[in-house]
């Protein structure tokens, strides 16, 4: 009995690895670290990748436009659009909302390459235009195994089309924060020179002889001490948030969402 | 009195009970038809751009006046007889999507067999006007794929709901019926292999 149990829970658990496995060979998982530039052929070197990342993650960081580049191997059965469409809705590749992700997927056995537009960047990037880098820019450099040469190029055109579509996100966020904490702050101290008083007054009339001036110098203190405190929180907060956009490596993939636009072509 | 009042009570709380599921049942299939009524818009938004492309198409290659003539026609009867299946998103049953499926897949290969005789004709495949025609209608090809994936995803996420227990009952009251899926037809599930 004991032994069926045990029989049973090893091939449950052999389900579930086998299964885990399927989905890792038709669509990888999201790389984490979160990268922008994914060679899973090894067919760029690593001083290549890692000027092709710093080159996207520096255009992601002043404009929040995603764009990703990744190698495989093989599509295997699916048609390199449709798993470009579906890698990147399952990656997220741009930001929520605002679709501004484009996925370079290039499948060098297959010898194909497909650059996929998200929802947001079809304006920008019409398919037509898409076409015309894949066909000037990426196939002649491919064929002749320039690899690196024809991604920098692509993505140097990609920036130059997108330029001005997208802001980035700081400078907005900045402007969303600043007036609620703001109003956090003349609501505190409405709190502090209004409420409060009418409280200790209504206490003073009960007791007309307080030691009215002890209590003054304690809430002096008090607010003396957030006001303090706040502003110290605050900027604390702002110099964080700089130092981890700026730092040199990638935040992660927003949630962007793909509908079908982009153009491919094959080498 | 008090004898009564409990198993009064108790067919009040019952009653409340099934109402509110009644209810949340209700609710739920609502908002999962109303999924369903978006992806079907955005699907019939795809092949109305397909079927918009094709006069422009047929006219910049009758140009050439050596084109075969039948596959031209082809096309044209094939998109005149899609136009013609229209299903309103409320009647998306599977008999009225195999029709429309059906109807829509003989464009698409009309298409094809027109693009393929394309390639006889070098002057007609340098031409700037047919190429970004053609880049549209690969887009559009595209996009008919990723929406009607998205469609089959919402009528599943459905069509389960209403075959779970104790939705079922409540389903079938309400009049809910299970909606039609795209079927990948051989070779249809590829937008049609346009290559040069």
């Amino acid at each position: 009995m004991r032994y069926l149990l045990a029989s049973k829970l090893v091939l449950i658990l052999a389900l579930f690895l086998l299964q885990g496995l399927v989905f890792a060979q038709d669509f990888p998982a999201a790389p984490n670290p979160p990268r922008l530039v994914n060679d899973f052929t090894g067919t760029l070197s690593a001083a290549e990748v890692d000027q092709l990342e710093q080159k996207l993650l520096a255009y992601s960081d002043s404009t929040s436009t995603q764009v990703s580049i990744v190698l495989l191997a093989s599509v295997g059965v699916y048609e390199i659009s449709d798993y470009a469409f579906q890698l990147g809705e399952q990656w997220g590749i741009g930001g929520k909302g605002k679709d501004n992700g484009i996925l370079i997927l290039a499948a060098m056995n297959d010898r194909k390459v497909f650059i996929a537009t998200g929802r947001g960047m079809e304006g920008a990037i019409p398919d037509a235009l898409a076409k015309r880098i894949v066909n000037n820019l990426i196939l002649p450099n491919f064929k002749t195994e320039a690899y690196y040469l024809g991604l920098d190029e692509a993505t140097t055109m990609i920036f130059k089309l997108a330029s001005g579509e997208y802001q980035a996100d700081e400078l907005m966020s900045d402007g969303e924060d600043n007036p609620i904490l703001g109003i956090l702050f003349i609501l505190f101290f409405i709190f502090i020179f209004v409420v409060l008083p009418i409280i200790k007054n209504r206490k003073d009339n009960n007791n007309h002889m307080g030691g009215r001036g002890g209590g003054i110098d304690f809430w002096t203190t008090l607010l003396l001490a957030n006001v303090l405190g706040g502003s110290g929180r605050g900027s604390s907060g702002g110099s964080f948030g700089d130092f981890s956009s700026g730092g040199g490596s990638f935040g992660g993939f927003g949630g962007g969402s793909f509908g079908g636009g982009g153009a491919g072509g094959s080498w | 009195m008090k004898k009564i009042l409990i198993p009064v009570a108790m067919l009040a709380l019952l009653g409340i009970l099934i109402y509110s599921k009644a209810v949340g049942t209700y609710n739920q299939f609502v908002q999962l038809e109303e999924g369903i009524n978006g992806e079907w818009a955005e699907v019939q938004t795809q092949y109305q751009r397909r079927t918009d492309l094709i006069p422009n198409l047929v006219s910049t290659v009758k140009g050439y006046a050596e084109f075969e003539q039948e596959t031209l026609t082809g096309v044209v009867e094939a998109r005149s007889k899609a136009t013609s299946v229209q299903i309103d998103p409320t009647n998306l049953t599977p008999e009225k999507l195999a029709e429309f499926q059906q109807a829509q897949d003989q464009l698409s290969g009309a298409l094809s067999r027109l693009l393929v005789t394309v390639e006889k004709y070098p002057d007609l495949k340098a031409n700037q006007n047919f190429l970004e025609l053609q880049a549209q209608l690969e887009g559009t090809e595209n996009r008919i794929a990723v929406a009607r994936r998205n469609f089959n995803e919402s009528v599943k996420g459905y069509n389960s709901a209403l075959r779970i227990f104790p939705n079922n009952l409540f389903a079938g009251l309400y009049g809910f019926a299970a909606k039609g899926y795209f079927e990948a037809v051989a070779g249809a599930d590829k937008a049609p292999t346009v290559q040069f």
